[in-house]
């Protein structure tokens, strides 16, 4: 059924890509604000103030894989989305690992392991998946755990949710739930 | 006055479909609890839009899901490739909306209505140098871009609302205002599509949806 149903969406895509238009992703982009739904509070005047930051992702589906320990394997550094690098931006400056992150653009990686996730936050920007990761343009690393979830996730998806110092960086996918610590 | 708040009522709904559905699931069938593998849900009705085919509960995967063109174009691929020394010059960030068996001036746009050129949150031109829009100076930043579309022109308005959601582009906060001329194309484009098309010294930021093409030329 789900074979079915990508089908239908390649041809869709090949339909609309028939003059030189892009075609829509398999995996398809998304965005994340902090404060959670930003956009919609504003136009509706419930938010205070300014965005705190956002994150911009697409998104892989499971599509009846192993994702950590296969598809991404232990120890080996992930895109953590799909084709452009995964993307944080910062609107007022936060703080991540004791490192404080000035306003400006960053993308983000993790290296996967079974018991913990290290999350890298690089300023090497516009950029295609993990292919050209350069550590030395490395701003911080930070060690968190994975605890792993009862329900498989299908989609990969990245949100903030709010916490007692700020905001965490949520990732989950598959059965593995990650929570990057961030500081306002 | 009570339109907005619907369709934007409609609108989350429609985003958040899969916790309603979840929430309704789970109350009806507590102890079965399988939540995430539910089949994809062919649509047979024209108008309506698809269903999602998974359950996610944090965020769902949107109906128009977003994308993102760069100029140079692929500027992303390009650099993964070769050595790209120069930055990139603009991109755009929208969501794409299908017809799905729809007219576009008929069944989704009314001619002299704003029209947010995507869906979900605003459609934004980010400008990473000083451009010349129809020749006009525009500083480098980013902008919520809408359009006012006319039976052959289209009015292509830069905003600083930023940050918001399309629904309910704020005319007080535009910055200026681009009229284009509108083509029919023999292409019929079933995603609204954005993206930067290559031109002498430049590019024209082309706005293709159903049979119809409009260009806002671009310098840098």
């Amino acid at each position: 059924m789900r074979g079915v149903w990508l089908i239908g969406f390649v041809f869709l895509g090949l339909a609309a890509g028939g003059q030189d238009v892009p075609p829509l992703d398999k995996s398809p982009m998304d965005m994340s604000y902090f404060p959670v739904n930003y956009p919609v509070l504003k136009i509706q005047n419930k938010s205070t103030g300014s965005p705190v930051m956002r994150v911009i992702y697409s998104r892989p589906q499971k599509a009846g894989r192993q994702i950590f320990g296969g598809l991404v394997k232990y120890g080996e550094l992930w895109r953590m989305g799909a084709n452009e690098a995964t993307e944080l931006e910062v609107f007022s400056p936060v703080r991540i690992g004791g490192r404080k992150i000035s306003r400006g653009r960053y993308t983000l990686y993790a290296v996967v392991n079974e018991q913990q996730w290290t999350f890298i936050v690089n300023r090497e920007t516009d950029t295609w998946g993990a292919f050209k990761y350069d550590p030395r343009r490395d701003v911080v690393r930070v060690q968190v755990p994975a605890t792993r979830t009862v329900n498989p996730l299908e989609y990969l998806a990245i949100f903030f949710e709010k916490s007692a110092t700020g905001a965490n960086l949520i990732v989950e996918w598959d059965h593995v739930r990650v929570a990057l610590p961030i500081v306002l | 006055m009570f339109g907005l708040p619907c369709r934007l009522f409609c609108e989350i709904v429609m985003r958040n479909i899969n916790i309603i559905v979840l929430s309704l699931a789970l109350a009806g069938c507590a102890e079965r609890g399988n939540r995430n593998e539910q089949q994809p849900s062919r649509d047979t009705s024209r108008t309506q839009p698809r269903q999602e085919n998974t359950v996610n509960p944090h965020a769902g995967v949107d109906l128009s899901p977003m994308d993102m063109s760069y100029f140079p174009p692929n500027y992303p691929q390009q650099k993964m490739g070769k050595a790209v020394s120069d930055p990139p010059l603009a991109r755009i960030i929208y969501s794409r909306p299908q017809l799905q068996g729809r007219k576009l001036f008929r069944d989704v746009l009314k001619h002299g209505e704003p029209w947010r050129l995507g869906a979900n949150e605003a459609t934004e031109l980010e400008l990473f140098r000083d451009a010349l829009i129809q020749g006009r100076p525009v500083k480098k930043g980013r902008y919520i871009l809408y359009c006012i579309p006319q039976q052959d022109q289209w009015a292509i308005r830069l905003n600083s609302n930023l940050d918001s959601w399309g629904l309910k582009p704020d005319s007080t906060r535009d910055v200026t205002s681009f009229m284009v001329p509108v083509t029919r194309s023999k292409f019929h484009i079933e995603y609204f599509t954005i993206v930067f098309e290559p031109a002498a010294e430049g590019a024209n930021i082309l706005m293709a949806w159903d049979q119809l093409e409009a260009r806002l030329p671009i310098r840098f």
